[in-house]
C-alpha cells in the first residue's frame, strides 16, 4: 500500500519530500493558469507529462515540447525503478543496474533541462516578458514562481492563445466538388491531416477542381499555404482524404503504376552531382520507361530529350559542373523522359535569372502544348503570366489551413482579387503578421459561393 | 488519353533485381567519380600502422596477440564504418526523388550490400597484405581452411561488412551527414569497449557484448591466432621487478609443530623428525648443535612448506623468548627430533602457546632457488596461462564458426534495418 502511494507521489509530484511536493503542486497550479489563459482546458496541467507538452503549446515551441514531454516521461519512469531498487545492496546486480540507470536519467534530466528552457523562454516571448524571467526556470525549485505570478496576475497576458478553432472551422466550411473529366486532372480533396501529439492538424481543406488537357497551370499561395502538400497529396505521394483521377484513372487505387505518369520537379535538382548528363538521363530512362522498350531505342530517347532541353554540349559533363539553368533543364528532363501526362514543378526558376527563367517557362509552355498538364509553383509568376492558362490560389485561413481561394483562368483571377499583378494576390490573402492584409477567409468563402454557382 | 492511361496500367517496369543491378553499376561508377575508392589508401595506412607496431608481438605472447586480434578488430570497424556513415544521408534527397520515380527500396539496399562487400573485400585483401608487409607472420595452416591467412581473411571480411551494414543503417537513420558523423564515434566507442577484448566488463555490461560486432569478431581473430597457448610475457617482467625481494611470513607456534607432525606424504619431514638427537642434553644445546654443526646441513637446508627450511625454524625457535625456559630441559638419549616435537605438542605450556605469532624471514630469490628457477618460470608461467585463459577463445573450429555464423547473422539483420527505416524516407519533414 505504502509503496502505491509512493509510486503515485513519484508519478504526479516527482519526488517523495514534502518540500518536493509543495514545489511540483505549486507548479501545477500555476501550470493551470497559463494553460487557461492561453485558450487550453486546464485540466491537462493535472496529467503528468502532457502537461509538459500543453505548456509548450502555449509557447509556441510544440517541436521543443514533445522532446521536453518524452525527456519527462523517461526521467519520472526511471526514477519509480529506481525507487524500487532502492534497498539493493552494494555490488549486487541490481545495485549495477541501479548505476546504469541513474547514468541515463542524468543524460535524461540534461535533454530535459534544455527543452525546458527552451519551451519557457518562448513562454516569457509570448508574456512579452524580460528574458532575464529565464533565470527562475534554471533549477526546478524556482520554475513554479514566473508561472504563478503570469497565472495570476491579470496584468500578464500572453500575446498569442492557443485558438479554440472549432467554431472558426464550423464557420469556413465550404461545399463542392469537381466532375471528372475523361481528358484531364480531376482533384476532389476533402481534406488532408496529420496526427500530432494530441490533436489532428488540418493541412488542406475543400480543394475541388477539374483542369483540362494542355494546360498549363500556376499554383500561387503564401508560405505555408499548403502548395506542396497539394502536389503530393495530388500525385498520389502523400494521400489525403480525395478523390485525384488522371484522365478518367485513380490515382491513388493504381498508384504504382501511375506514378509514372506523372513528372515531379523538385524545388532544388536533387541530382547525383558526380555523375554524367548521360549517365544520369539513361539511369533515369531505366527506371522509367518500360522493360518493353529495347536499349537502343531507349537511348534513342535518351538522346532526343537531350537534344530537346538543349543540353547535347554538355552531354558528357558530370552534373556538377552545369549552370543552375542547366542543371534545372536536367532535372526536368530526367522527368520528361517517360512522357508523362502530369507534370508538376516545385520553383523551377528559383536561381535562375529572368532571361534563363523566361526560357524555361516557355520550353514548359511547349511541353504542355504537346498535350500535358503542366502545374508550377513560382513565387515570381508576373513576369511569364502571360504563358499560363489557369492560377490556383491556395491561402491559409484564419484556422491555418491550406484552403482553396480561386481557381480559373488568369484574367478571372484578376476580376476576383481586383488586382492585375499576381503577386498582389498574395499580399491580399496573407495573415496581417506576414505583412498582408489577412482576407484569405474572405476570398475562400467567395470563392466557394461563386464555385457553387 | 483514356486509352493511353489504361495502356500506362499494363507497362511492365524493372523489377527489383534489375533495379538493384542498375544501382550496383552506378555505385560502381561513383566509385571512381565520387572519390569512393579513397577507403581503398586509407585501408592500407591504417593497416600498415598497426601492423608495424603488432608484428613482434601478434602471435608471439598472450597479451600481444589480445592486442593485436584487437587492433585488427578495429581496424574492420574503422574500415566498415568510413566505407558506409555517409552513403544515404548525403543522397538522402536524391533517394528520396528516384523512390518517387519507381524506385524500389529494397533494390537500393541490396545494391548497395553489393557494392559495399566488394568494398570490403577489396579492403580485406588489402589489410592481409599491408599487415604482412608490415612484419605481421602468420601460419602456414589453417583452422577451418587449408590456409590460416584464408582464415584470418575470411574473419576480417565478416567484420569489415558487418560494420559497413550497420552504418549503412545509421547512415539511413540520420538525415545530415554531420548528423552521421556526430552518431559515429559513440558507435564505435560502443563498439570497441563492448568487444570484451581489452577492458573487462562488470557482468551486467556483458549482455551488451552480444550486440557488437566487434565482440565476435574478436573472439574469432583471437580463437584463430591461439591465444590461449602463447606465452604470457607479463610473468617474466613480474618476477624480474621481485628480484631479491625480501619476504616475511607471520606463522605461530601451532602452524610450526603442525608442519613437523608426522606426515608421510612429506619426505623432508619424515627425515627430519627421524633424525636421533644422540646423546643427553638440554634443549638449549641441542638446538646449538643443529644449528652449527656441518652433520646437520643437509637437514638443515631441507624444505618444509611454502619455501621455508628446516633452518629457518631453528633459527625462529632459537630466538623465541618463550622458547628460552625450556632450552635448559635436558632430554634422554636416543631421542629423535620427531619425539621431541610430540613431546611439546601435548606438552600444555607449549599448547597454550600455540598461538603465539613470530615471524620467518626469506626472499624470493631462495624460494626461486628452491624450487629451481627455469622449473618456476614455467610452473607460475603455466599457472597465469591458465588463469588468463579464454574459454571462449579456444582454438577450436566451432568456435571460430560460431563466431562466423554470429558475424553472418547481423548481415541480414542490418539490410533490413536499413530497407525499414529507408522505407520511411517519404515521411521526411520538407
Amino acid at each position: 500500500m505504502n509503496t502505491i502511494f509512493h509510486v503515485l507521489l513519484l508519478l504526479f509530484f516527482d519526488s517523495l519530500s514534502l518540500y518536493g511536493i509543495i514545489i511540483r503542486g505549486l507548479f501545477i497550479a500555476g501550470s493551470w493558469m497559463i494553460l487557461k489563459k492561453s485558450g487550453i482546458r486546464p485540466f491537462w496541467a493535472l496529467v503528468p507529462w502532457v502537461r509538459e507538452y500543453q505548456l509548450s503549446r502555449c509557447s509556441m515551441r510544440e517541436p521543443e515540447g514533445r522532446w521536453f514531454m518524452i525527456s519527462s516521461i523517461i526521467v519520472t519512469v526511471l526514477q519509480i525503478t529506481l525507487y524500487f531498487f532502492r534497498n539493493a545492496p552494494d555490488e549486487s546486480f541490481v545495485f549495477s543496474l541501479a548505476a546504469l540507470i541513474l547514468v541515463i536519467i542524468i543524460t535524461a534530466m540534461i535533454v530535459h533541462f534544455v527543452f525546458n528552457i527552451r519551451v519557457f523562454s518562448g513562454l516569457i516571448e509570448i508574456y512579452g516578458l524580460k528574458k532575464l524571467w529565464i533565470l527562475l526556470f534554471i533549477i526546478d525549485e524556482t520554475r513554479f514562481i514566473p508561472l504563478l505570478i503570469w497565472g495570476f496576475g491579470s496584468k500578464y497576458q500572453p500575446e498569442w492563445k492557443v485558438e479554440d478553432l472549432r467554431g472558426e472551422m464550423k464557420r469556413l466550411a465550404t461545399q463542392g466538388s469537381a466532375p471528372v473529366i475523361g481528358d484531364g486532372l480531376t482533384v476532389n480533396l476533402e481534406d488532408r491531416t496529420v496526427r500530432e501529439f494530441f490533436h489532428t492538424k488540418m493541412l488542406l481543406r475543400d480543394i475541388h477542381m477539374a483542369i483540362p488537357q494542355g494546360h498549363m497551370v500556376l499554383l500561387l499561395g503564401g508560405s505555408g499555404a499548403g502548395k506542396t502538400t497539394y502536389v503530393n497529396a495530388v500525385n498520389g505521394y502523400e494521400k489525403a482524404n480525395a478523390q485525384v483521377t488522371l484522365n478518367g484513372q485513380n490515382m491513388y487505387k493504381d498508384y504504382k503504376k501511375m506514378q509514372y505518369e506523372v513528372g515531379f520537379v523538385p524545388q532544388s535538382e536533387m541530382i547525383r552531382s558526380k555523375d554524367t548528363v548521360f549517365n544520369t538521363l539513361m539511369d533515369s530512362a531505366s527506371l522509367r520507361l518500360s522493360i518493353d522498350i529495347p536499349a537502343d531505342e531507349r537511348r534513342a530517347r535518351v538522346e532526343d530529350v537531350i537534344d530537346t532541353f538543349g543540353l547535347r554540349s554538355v552531354r558528357n559533363s558530370k552534373v556538377e559542373k552545369l549552370s543552375g539553368g542547366q542543371k534545372k533543364r536536367l532535372s526536368i528532363s530526367m522527368e520528361y523522359l517517360s512522357n508523362p501526362s502530369l507534370f508538376i514543378l516545385d520553383e523551377p526558376d528559383s536561381g535562375l535569372d529572368a532571361v534563363m527563367a523566361g526560357e524555361l517557362f516557355e520550353h514548359l509552355r511547349a511541353i504542355a502544348d504537346s498535350g500535358k498538364i503542366i502545374i508550377v509553383i513560382t513565387h515570381s509568376p508576373d513576369r511569364v503570366i502571360d504563358l499560363f492558362d489557369d492560377i490556383i490560389v491556395l491561402a491559409k485561413d484564419s484556422t491555418r489551413t491550406g484552403r482553396l481561394a480561386y481557381f480559373g483562368s488568369i484574367d478571372g483571377a484578376r476580376a476576383f482579387f481586383g488586382c492585375d499583378k499576381m503577386e498582389d494576390i498574395i499580399k491580399l490573402i496573407n495573415h496581417t503578421d506576414e505583412g498582408g492584409e489577412g482576407r484569405a477567409d474572405e476570398f475562400v468563402l467567395k470563392y466557394a459561393e461563386v464555385a457553387n454557382g | 488519353m483514356a486509352d493511353r492511361e489504361r495502356h500506362a496500367l499494363k507497362v511492365r517496369h524493372k523489377g527489383r533485381i534489375a533495379q538493384a543491378w542498375l544501382y550496383f553499376m552506378k555505385f560502381l561508377r561513383m566509385f571512381v567519380y565520387q572519390n569512393d575508392w579513397k577507403v581503398l589508401p586509407m585501408a592500407a595506412l591504417i593497416s600498415g600502422l598497426v601492423g608495424f607496431v603488432m608484428s613482434s608481438l601478434f602471435m608471439h605472447t598472450m597479451e600481444g596477440t589480445l592486442t593485436g586480434s584487437f587492433a585488427l578488430v578495429c581496424i574492420c570497424i574503422w574500415n566498415g564504418s568510413f566505407n558506409s556513415i555517409q552513403v544515404i544521408c548525403r543522397e538522402r534527397d536524391v533517394i528520396k526523388r528516384e523512390h518517387r520515380s519507381g524506385m524500389r527500396v529494397s533494390s537500393y539496399v541490396l545494391a548497395q550490400m553489393l557494392y559495399q562487400l566488394l568494398l570490403c573485400l577489396l579492403q580485406t585483401i588489402v589489410t592481409l597484405i599491408v599487415t604482412n608487409a608490415a612484419g605481421m607472420h602468420f601460419p602456414a595452416d589453417g583452422l577451418l581452411t587449408r590456409w590460416f591467412i584464408c582464415d584470418l581473411g575470411i574473419t576480417i571480411f565478416l567484420i569489415t561488412y558487418a560494420a559497413d551494414l550497420m552504418s549503412l543503417w545509421i547512415s539511413s537513420l540520420c538525415r545530415s551527414p554531420a548528423a552521421a558523423m556526430t552518431v559515429m564515434p559513440f558507435m564505435l566507442v560502443f563498439q570497441l569497449i563492448f568487444s570484451g577484448g581489452l577492458i573487462s566488463l562488470p557482468d551486467i555490461a556483458k549482455p551488451l557484448t552480444s550486440i557488437t560486432v566487434s565482440a565476435p569478431g574478436f573472439r574469432a581473430i583471437a580463437s584463430l591466432a591461439d591465444v590461449n597457448s602463447r606465452p604470457v610475457a607479463t610473468v617474466d617482467k613480474i618476477l624480474g621487478a621481485t628480484d631479491g625481494m625480501e619476504i616475511k611470513y607471520q606463522i605461530t607456534l601451532g602452524q610450526v609443530l603442525d608442519a613437523l607432525k608426522d606426515n608421510k606424504n612429506n619426505s623432508s619431514v619424515t627425515a627430519a623428525r627421524s633424525l636421533k638427537l644422540g646423546y643427553m642434553d638440554t634443549i638449549g644445546n641441542i638446538l646449538d648443535d643443529l644449528m652449527k654443526d656441518e652433520n646437520f646441513n643437509e637437514l638443515r637446508g631441507k624444505n618444509l612448506f611454502a619455501g621455508i627450511t628446516v633452518g629457518d625454524i631453528l633459527e625462529t625457535i632459537n630466538e623465541l623468548e618463550i622458547a628460552e625456559p625450556y632450552k635448559d630441559r635436558t632430554v634422554g638419549a636416543q631421542t629423535t627430533l620427531g619425539e621431541v616435537v610430540d613431546y611439546l605438542a601435548t606438552n600444555k605450556d607449549v599448547q597454550n602457546l600455540r598461538d603465539e605469532g613470530f615471524t620467518i624471514r626469506t626472499s624470493t630469490n631462495d624460494l626461486m632457488d628452491l624450487i629451481g628457477r627455469e622449473k618456476a618460470l614455467k610452473l607460475i608461467g603455466d599457472k597465469v596461462s591458465e588463469i588468463s585463459a579464454r574459454p571462449e577463445c579456444g582454438h577450436t573450429p566451432d568456435n571460430v564458426l560460431g563466431n562466423w555464423m554470429i558475424l553472418i547473422l547481423f548481415i541480414p539483420v542490418f539490410s533490413v534495418l536499413c530497407g525499414i527505416t529507408l522505407s520511411f524516407i517519404d515521411k521526411d519533414k520538407r
